[in-house]
Order: C-alpha cells, then structure tokens, then sequence
C-alpha cells in the first residue's frame, strides 16, 4: 500500500515559488530520502504533508486520507521531528512530553502507556526529570523522536533530524531510527543535505530549486547520474597511455584517474598482468548530485 | 476539551518555570514600590499637609494613621495596577516566542483545533495576570491589616478582587491584538521595556492623573489600564478616605473628601469631564469586546500558512 501519494504540489508565498510542481510517491514500510541543499524545498514539502502548511495546488493523499479534506486523520498518522528543537527548555522532559500527549487528548495514564516502550528503547528514564535545555544535542534528538512517536504514527518524517549533532551523536540517532525502521516498520520520510545518509534508503528523491530533479533508489541514481573510478598506481609511461587509449582519463603524481560508465571488472581482468596496483571507488551520491546540478552541494 | 486544557497547562507551564520572566513581568510593581520606600510615600502625604495645612481644626481631627492607610492603598493600587499590565504581556511573548522557535508548527502538526491554539494563549495569559495581581492584591490586603487602619468592607475587596479579573482579560484581550506583529522575542522584549517605563505614569502610580494638563489625562484615559486603576483606587482607598470624612463629622459638607478624590483622580476622565466610576468599567468590557472581535478576525487562519 502507498503511505503518500504526491501529485504536482506546488507552493508559492507571493512572488517566491517554493515548491513546482513535484509528484512522487512513497510506499509504507519504506525508508525514503529526500535529498537537496538548505532552500530545495525540502521542508516546505514536509511541512505540507505533515498539515502544517497549507498547499497552493496539487493533490496529497496519506494512506487514502486527502490532504486539504481529512486533515485530522493525517496528523494521527503522522510525526515529524523538526530541523529544530520545539520542545520548551524550561519544562522536564516528563512535563514536555505529557503536555504533548495532552494536544492528542491523552491523559497522564495514556501517555505513559504509550510512552513505555518508548521510554525504554530510547533511553529516557535517566533525563525524565531533567529539563530540557540541560540536556546534550544527541538527548535533545532522542527526546524529540519520543515526542513524535508519541501517538504511534505510520509516518515519522524526519527534517534533517542529525544537522548540528557530533558524528557520536549522529551514530546513536541512526541507531534509534534504524530500530524504528527495522524493528517498528515505520514508514520514514527523511529531509536531508547529507549524502552518506541517503545511503540506505530504499527510494531517494533529489530536490533543487523547487523541483524534483531524480528519483530512484541509490544504486539506480547511481548507475545513471555517477561513474565508477579505477585509481591506477603506476608511473605515468607512454604504454600506460597507450593501454588506456580513448578511455576518458586523468594522472595526478602517482596514479591514474580513470572514469568508467560500464563494468571495470572486465578490464581489470583483461590487464591483470600489468594493473596490480589499484583501488575501485565507486560512484557517490555526491556525484549524482554533482552531475545533476552542475554545482557540489551546499549546506 | 483535553487538548484546550493540556494547551493551556503548557503556557501557564512556560510563563512560572522561568522565574527570571515571572520576576521581570512584575518590575513596575517593584518600581513602584521601591519609588514609593524612597520618595513617593512622602510626596503623596506632603499633598495631604498642604490640604490639612489651610485649616487648624482638620490638622487635629484627620489621623496619621488614617493618611498612613490611605497612601499604603495609594501604593497598592499602583503596584497592581502596573502588574495587570506587565504581567498579561509578558505571559504573551510566549505567542511571539512560539512564532520564532516555530513551536507552532510543533502544536499545528496535531489534531488540536487553530481555535483552542489562540484561546489557550489567550486564557493562560489571563490567568497568570489573574494569579499573579491575585497574590499581590491578597498580600497587600494582608500587610495592611496587619498594620492596622483597614477600613474596607467585604463589598470592597469583592470588587477589587472582580476588578483584578476584569483588568486581566481586558489588558490580555488588548495585547493579543498586537502580539503577532512582533516577529522576534527580542522587539517584543524592546517593546515590554517601553510598556514597563510609561505605564507606570500612564496609570498615574506615581504621580497623579490630576496633576496632569487636560490633554494628557484624556490620553492617559485611552488606555483601559487607567480606568482599571481608577476602579481599583475606588475600591481600595475609598474606605480610609471616609474614615477621615466620618472624623469630619460632616462639619465641611464633604468637601474635603472630595478635594481628595480629586487630587489623587478617582473618577475617569474623558471628553472634558469627570465621569462615573460605571462609565470605566463600561468602556473597560467594551474594549476588551471589541479586541476580542479583532483577535479573531487577526487570528483566524495565521496557524496554517
């Protein structure tokens, strides 16, 4: 079944068009990445999705429910971990939780049913009582996931849910959302401008400007947007260049850059006598982008 | 109805956790007070001589403690008036806050009502005022006693306790009109700096309306906090004054209880005359009316963009 169904959503704020027109979709159960620099139209589009902002055209559908008509049953089914912290320093953990439950009409009884688990596998007992604004970057995250959880949704969109956190911190939110995925088979929505954590995601949209300028899963972005690269250790010689031939190709003091759009394994085997010394990198999600936008991304 | 109350407790939550806020919301009222330790109580007794001073028979018939009563209530009102101000206001920067921090799309991301969203904000605010002038309105009713030379009946506090509740809705209805315009905590902050500074002369805490020309009273009696003032001088310092009239044994026909209600401005002001105390409260609820209508039209739809 299709958790969201997209079709050419637009949203404008006067002259400034922030979303163009973009359709895809995203199926339950699946890890799915949205991937584009600060400005894309990212969040604008999460914020559409999770009822926060209204759309200017286009239709949404989250599980069947229209965006726009049943908007009260998407916010049951959805979560959203904001870009930012939303949750008031000054309260405790316990009190900015329990006044969360509350906006679902949940008493103290319920919220702490619901919180159980949650409060177990996210770490939770030991900064129940603390306030917020005491807390390090990587409890801040843990409490915001809780906080999105709170109502069991189907959907927990992520916007760019480890910016500003220590790679140690990172690694433990990954952890959490990981579990989540795996474990809860939450659909997750995620906005990124980090590469390496598109890396496994089941389907992958590229924004720029607005639009959607890709869309398949990493391999396949990929195998159409990126080439392998064949690092050659070798002195730099008139037979190297004649081996290489029209192959498009570099060097660079000690070794040879060279490009490949089909299979390296089959050359590697039809030079092994002469390449020994090598290593294969394999086209980078960096790369799509670079090949996509013209431009390295920027955050 | 969970959600409206669970809304509610979260902004009353925010305002009283943070005891700097709490402190800050009250410091015209601590200005107030600590201009009234310094000088204010001196002057307002010196204005009481120079009446008592034109006739020997008053200067022996009006009690110390009488006046004593009278200008301690002079301070009370001041402090409370000023806090029906500060207090609402500060409570509300939690709208603005919201705004920036984008705790709003925190709240707006689940099934609450946009309705219950700007009522909660709207009635945590008027309740923290209500608690809070509450407490101080309770405290000062309690040190005077104390102090002896407490002359008001129970109609009297009844009233300046509704007053209290009145001043609170209507000084909040008032500031939610305006509170979206402010688009970070800090012009709010600049603003509530302004708003600490005039309105402790707006309301007259520290020097009275009286002494003012025509022009800026009837300024000064724009504002609802000014009317809501003037209710509360009626309600508490009305009893002392007729303590004293009562000493005069109505030998100056009232005269000069009336000199003193005129000195120290216990009748609004308005198109070039004194009016009665009825026609404050009236146009204090007919303000809040009327911001109530603007809060809605102002609100409606600005949780969804």
């Amino acid at each position: 079944m299709d958790a969201i169904n997209v079709r050419e959503l637009s949203k404008s704020y006067k002259d400034v068009k922030a979303v163009k027109g973009i359709s895809f979709d995203v199926h339950e159960g699946e890890f799915f990445a949205f991937l584009g620099e600060n400005g894309a139209g990212k969040s604008t589009t999460i914020n559409i999705l999770s009822t926060i902002l209204s759309k200017t055209s286009g239709d949404v559908k989250v599980f069947g429910h229209e965006l726009g008509k049943d908007d009260n049953e998407i916010r049951a089914l959805t979560g959203i971990v904001f870009q930012n912290s939303v949750l008031d320093d000054k309260l405790s953990v316990r009190e900015n939780l329990y006044t969360r439950g509350s906006y679902y009409g949940f008493g103290k009884k319920e919220t702490d049913r619901r919180l159980s688990g949650i409060r177990e596998s996210f770490e939770l007992d030991e900064i129940w009582n603390r306030r917020y604004e005491k807390l390090s970057g990587g409890q801040r995250r843990r409490v915001d996931i809780a906080r999105a959880l709170i109502h069991s949704p189907k959907i927990l969109f992520l916007d760019e849910p480890t910016t500003g956190l220590d790679p140690k911190s990172r690694r433990i939110v990954w952890d959490h959302i990981d579990h989540l995925r795996k474990e809860k088979k939450l659909t997750i929505f995620l906005t990124t401008h980090y590469m390496e954590e598109t890396a496994e995601a089941d389907n992958v949209v590229i924004m720029d400007k607005g639009m959607v300028i890709a869309n398949g899963s990493p391999s396949e972005l990929k195998n159409r947007y990126s080439s392998s690269k064949l690092v050659w250790y070798t002195h730099r010689s008139q037979d190297a260049e004649a081996l290489l031939g029209n192959m498009p190709h570099t060097y660079e003091s000690d070794h040879y850059n060279i490009s490949f759009k089909d299979s390296i394994t089959e050359f590697l085997y039809a030079n092994r006598n002469v390449i020994t010394d090598y290593e294969v990198i394999k086209g980078s999600m960096d790369d799509v982008f670079l090949n996509l936008t013209g431009r390295e991304m920027s955050v | 109805m969970k959600q409206f109350m669970g809304l509610t407790k979260r902004n009353l939550l925010v305002f009283f956790k943070d005891k700097q806020s709490v402190v800050f919301s009250l410091l015209t009222s601590i200005i107030v007070f600590v201009l009234y330790l310094l000088f204010l109580k001196g002057t307002f007794i010196d204005a009481f001589d120079s009446v008592l001073d034109t006739n020997e028979y008053l200067k022996t018939v009006i009690k110390e403690d009488d006046i004593e009563a009278f200008v301690n209530m002079m301070l009370l009102v001041g402090m409370l008036g000023s806090a029906l101000i500060t207090v609402p206001f500060n409570c509300l920067t939690t709208v603005v806050r919201d705004k920036e921090n984008k705790v709003d799309y925190d709240i707006s991301a689940t099934p609450v009502a946009r309705w219950q969203i700007v009522l909660s904000y709207f009635v945590s605010a008027a309740l923290s005022s209500c608690i809070m002038t509450g407490i101080l309105l309770t405290a000062g009713l309690i040190i005077s006693s104390l102090q002896g030379g407490f002359y008001l009946d129970a109609a009297d506090i009844a009233f300046a306790y509704l007053v209290v509740i009145i001043g609170s809705i209507s000084s909040t209805a008032l500031f939610m009109t305006f509170m979206l315009f402010f688009k970070t905590s800090q012009a709010s902050g600049a603003f509530f700096g302004m708003l600490s500074a005039a309105s402790g002369f707006v309301i007259g805490a520290y020097i009275p309306l009286s002494q003012f020309s025509e022009g800026v009273r009837s300024f000064c009696n724009l504002f609802p906090a000014t009317h809501i003032t003037i209710m509360l001088r009626n309600a508490l310092m009305n009893g002392a004054l007729e303590r004293m009239d009562s000493s005069l044994g109505g030998m100056d026909g009232g005269v000069f209880a009336e000199s003193i209600r005129e000195s120290f401005t216990f009748s609004p002001y308005m198109f070039g005359n004194d009016l009665v105390i009825s026609s404050s409260m009236i146009y204090v609820l007919a303000i809040a009316f009327i911001s109530c209508l603007m809060m809605i039209a102002i609100y409606s739809g600005n949780y969804k963009k």
